[in-house]
């Protein structure tokens, strides 16, 4: 918990929202994948950080890009509710030797049988509620459904790959 | 009392994640009252200011297809102006009827200037349309300011076009006021000067006033802008004035051009060499 960690999450805060409201708000593949960057900072937060800090960063966050996104409040209420969700998360995918040493949330320490299907449950869950809650429609469930299958897959792949880049050797 | 402050105290997070989820439900159910309270959406200043400064950059990279695409309206709207143009009535009492193949004489081709000099005393310029577009040799290549020269040969898909900054090109040219003709001609040393020759010393010449090209010219469609009458001399013992013209079209910077596809160009051509010749 050094000054330079610090240092570290306010460039990746200010980067995944510059390039989330940026470049990536006009990015869709075939119209049903989008990547959603920005759950970055609530997906890879330490293990060990307050809850308290993680729904209101999840809140703030959220209301940022609802802003640019013009959505007023949807993303905002599904990246709350990833962060509440997440203790959830760690109870039951639990790695084989526990939580005690470890302390951040990567490839390296938790191996890829923990770690990708952490983030895609993540991201389905936001994804989920972003779609349907945006369509609200019962027309579009089919259709939102897709969406969120599709950007929960496409985001695993993009963190995935990032997550290489971020490997200690 | 204190029980109750030790539970909300235990449930803090429960409490606030409910509280903040209750508050994003509102925003999302009542966001009509919402946005006139705060504008906590992309018409925020701070969010459109940043919004607009992204757009500007990118707009930026797409400048080139930009250009082309303006380039391809402007020679549509050309060829219309070209169809009223020759639709109009000359003042005349006999009626005058235009036939639909006089109309249809003229129709533009945008191209893009891949390569030209301006610095020696013959210029050309290599545009990037060839025969398979349609372009023949001796048609005339206008710019959306003026007269830029003629094309001279052409491959399938490449032209050369002979500029007016030729010294043995010369272009049929009259005063827009008086409709007095004469002719174009480059002395061949500033990119920006010609000379207009042939102009009677009786007749009026007036600094400022706009040379265009004549109803007369076998290549150009006639009223093209060529340039400005920017100096008016008289030698003694010569029968002509001495003209000099700023050129509209600023050669340095041409990046688009428009080859007048002439449709009666062969038949015109035709009948002037059926002329007989003088003894």
């Amino acid at each position: 918990m050094g000054n330079s960690f610090q240092i570290k999450w306010i460039f990746i805060v200010i980067f995944s929202l510059f390039a989330q409201v940026f470049i990536l708000r006009d990015v869709a593949l075939a119209n049903v994948a989008f990547c959603f960057i920005y759950l970055w900072i609530i997906i890879k937060a330490p293990i060990h950080t307050p809850m308290i800090y993680l729904i209101l960063a999840g809140f703030f966050i959220g209301w940022i890009v609802d802003i640019f996104y013009n959505t007023h409040g949807i993303h905002s209420l599904a990246t709350v509710f990833i962060a509440f969700l997440r203790p959830t998360f760690f109870k039951v995918l639990t790695p084989v030797n526990g939580y005690d040493e470890r302390s951040s949330v990567s490839l390296s320490e938790m191996k890829a049988l923990w770690f990708f299907p952490y983030i895609f449950v993540m991201l389905l869950s936001h994804h989920l509620i972003l779609f349907l809650v945006e369509s609200a429609d019962a027309t579009l469930l089919m259709y939102s459904l897709l969406r969120a299958f599709a950007s929960a897959i496409l985001g695993t792949l993009v963190f995935g790959m990032l997550e290489l880049f971020n490997q200690k050797n | 009392m204190n029980q109750l402050f030790q539970f909300l105290i235990r449930q803090r997070i429960i409490l606030l994640f409910i509280l903040l989820e209750l508050i994003n439900v509102w925003s999302i159910f009542k966001y009509d009252d919402f946005q006139h309270v705060i504008y906590l959406n992309t018409t925020n200043r701070w969010a459109a200011s940043l919004l607009a400064t992204s757009r500007e950059i990118k707009t930026y990279h797409h400048l080139g297809e930009v250009n082309a695409e303006l380039a391809l309206e402007n020679s549509r709207l050309r060829q219309e102006i070209f169809k009223l143009s020759a639709i109009k009535q000359p003042e005349s009492k006999v009626p005058y009827f235009v036939s639909s193949a006089m109309l249809n004489r003229y129709a533009p081709v945008a191209s893009k200037v891949i390569d030209q000099s301006t610095q020696m005393s013959q210029n050309y310029l290599t545009i990037d349309k060839g025969l398979v577009d349609g372009i023949k040799p001796g048609m005339a290549v206008i710019s959306s300011t003026g007269v830029v020269g003629k094309v001279m040969s052409c491959t399938s898909n490449l032209s050369l076009i002979v500029s007016v900054l030729h010294i043995e090109n010369n272009v049929s040219a009259k005063l827009k006021s008086t409709g007095e003709l004469g002719y174009i001609k480059w002395p061949g040393i500033q990119t920006e000067v010609v000379e207009m020759m042939d102009v009677s010393k009786y007749k009026k010449v007036l600094k400022g006033d706009t040379i265009v090209t004549s109803d007369y010219n076998v290549v150009f469609p006639p009223n093209i802008p060529i340039g400005i009458v920017a100096k008016v001399g008289l030698e003694k013992d010569e029968t002509f004035h001495n003209i000099k013209v700023m050129l509209l079209t600023n050669f340095s910077t041409l990046k688009y051009v428009y080859v007048i596809k002439n449709h009666l160009l062969g038949q015109q051509l035709k009948l002037e060499t059926s002329k007989p010749k003088p003894e």
